[in-house]
């Protein structure tokens, strides 16, 4: 399963993670977006992201914590709808 | 899936002006309930991520099977070497993997998938349960683990057990070139009842379109039993060919796919016998040691 970018990301973005993904599928708009997205469907689990994320904001689906759960979806999402998964971002940290 | 990237434009670590004024979202109690839907009140859509059905399913051998897999539409374009998210629903939710495909690009309209069964992983037990005609989840085509355009030089492909995947989709498009280029194709397995795509690879190389290097590591296992061919890991087998088929490194592309430590040797190997380019696809999963984090299920 892919990796998931959660909670400790949002308004903390390093962006670190984006310059050691070897298949570029780590994507984040600093002009409107408060966190980084992993595409699930590019992610090819190596975990060079996770090691990087100075926030540890990075694990994989499977593992995430119950109340991070919601941030496969949001990460999935992005690559859907951008604006469906920032208004879910902002939701979960409002 | 590949070795070489590109890398994201450097900016400032910054979010929107508003949103620096909200409280960073890891305050959130974890007793905190989700929202089922997000602010907006749209739908998550993600929903209903089916669009794909498997079309057949070849056992290899009892751990390996090769799968077929037609989109709904029309396949998407894609370029040997490519891989796809693989996916299917377990528990209310799609559990995905990228896989290579082993489809020709621009004729057919499934792809074709070599998928190691892991027996704990969250994927391959579901898929092998599911089989023909199940709804399945394909993702778009990704990855620059590609050809190069009418290139003539020796094309050395090394792999390892289902790495073999964008070598088979790699040898249908050179084969579809004029003027193809000489193919040697390296596959090592632990027991021969694993060398995938055998028949075709061998039928290949009495057309004069493939050298076909398959070796086995595990030749007393009975699942090797009658193996009559070549002995010994990937890698040493890589070091024979290179002077048994008088590889010329000025003149030969290297392409190396399957797990990470065949192709760190591999590559080790190739570089000290001077081949200057040398491409690498690392498949990684579960038991696959990667420091510092955590295995990817499967």
């Amino acid at each position: 399963m892919a990796y998931v970018i959660a909670a400790p990301c949002i308004d903390h973005t390093d962006q670190v993670c984006m310059t050691v993904c070897p298949v570029d599928c780590i994507t984040f708009d600093p002009a409107a977006d408060r966190k980084a997205y992993i595409d699930p469907e590019g992610c090819i689990e190596c975990g060079a992201c996770v090691t990087a994320c100075p926030q540890g904001a990075i694990v994989p689906a499977l593992q995430l914590k119950p109340e991070w759960a919601f941030f496969e979806e949001i990460d999935r999402g992005w690559f859907i709808d951008p604006d469906w998964a920032r208004d879910a971002v902002d939701a979960l940290a409002a | 899936m590949n070795g070489s990237r590109g890398v994201a434009p450097a900016s400032p670590r910054v979010a929107s002006p508003a949103a620096r004024s909200l409280r960073p979202a890891h305050d959130i109690p974890p007793t905190r309930p989700l929202p089922s839907v997000p602010r907006g009140s749209r739908r998550s859509p993600t929903e209903a991520a089916e669009n794909a059905t498997i079309v057949e399913r070849e056992d290899v051998s009892p751990s390996v099977a090769r799968f077929v897999v037609r989109p709904d539409g029309p396949i998407a374009p894609f370029v040997a070497g490519q891989y796809l998210a693989l996916g299917i629903r377990v528990d209310g939710r799609i559990v995905q993997r990228p896989y290579s495909t082993a489809a020709c690009p621009g004729t057919g309209q499934a792809h074709e998938f070599l998928v190691r069964r892991v027996p704990d992983g969250a994927l391959t037990p579901h898929l092998w349960s599911a089989g023909a005609g199940a709804r399945v989840r394909l993702g778009p085509p990704k990855g620059i683990f590609i050809l190069e355009p009418d290139d003539p030089r020796t094309h050395l492909f090394v792999s390892s057990g289902t790495g073999l995947a964008p070598f088979i989709s790699m040898v249908h498009a050179l084969a579809g070139r004029d003027r193809p280029p000489r193919i040697v194709l390296v596959h090592g397995v632990s027991h021969a009842a694993d060398l995938a795509e055998r028949a075709r690879l061998e039928a290949w190389t009495r057309d004069g379109l493939v050298t076909y290097v398959p070796t086995v590591s595990r030749p007393d296992d009975p699942a090797s039993a009658g193996w009559r061919g070549r002995v010994g890991r990937t890698e040493t087998a890589l070091a024979d060919i290179c002077g048994e088929l008088g590889l010329d490194p000025a003149t030969t592309v290297a392409y190396l796919c399957g797990h990470p430590g065949m192709v760190e040797n591999a590559e080790r190997l190739l570089h000290g016998r001077g081949f200057g380019d040398v491409r690498a696809e690392r498949f990684w999963g579960p038991g696959t040691a990667i420091p510092g984090a955590g295995a990817a299920a499967a």
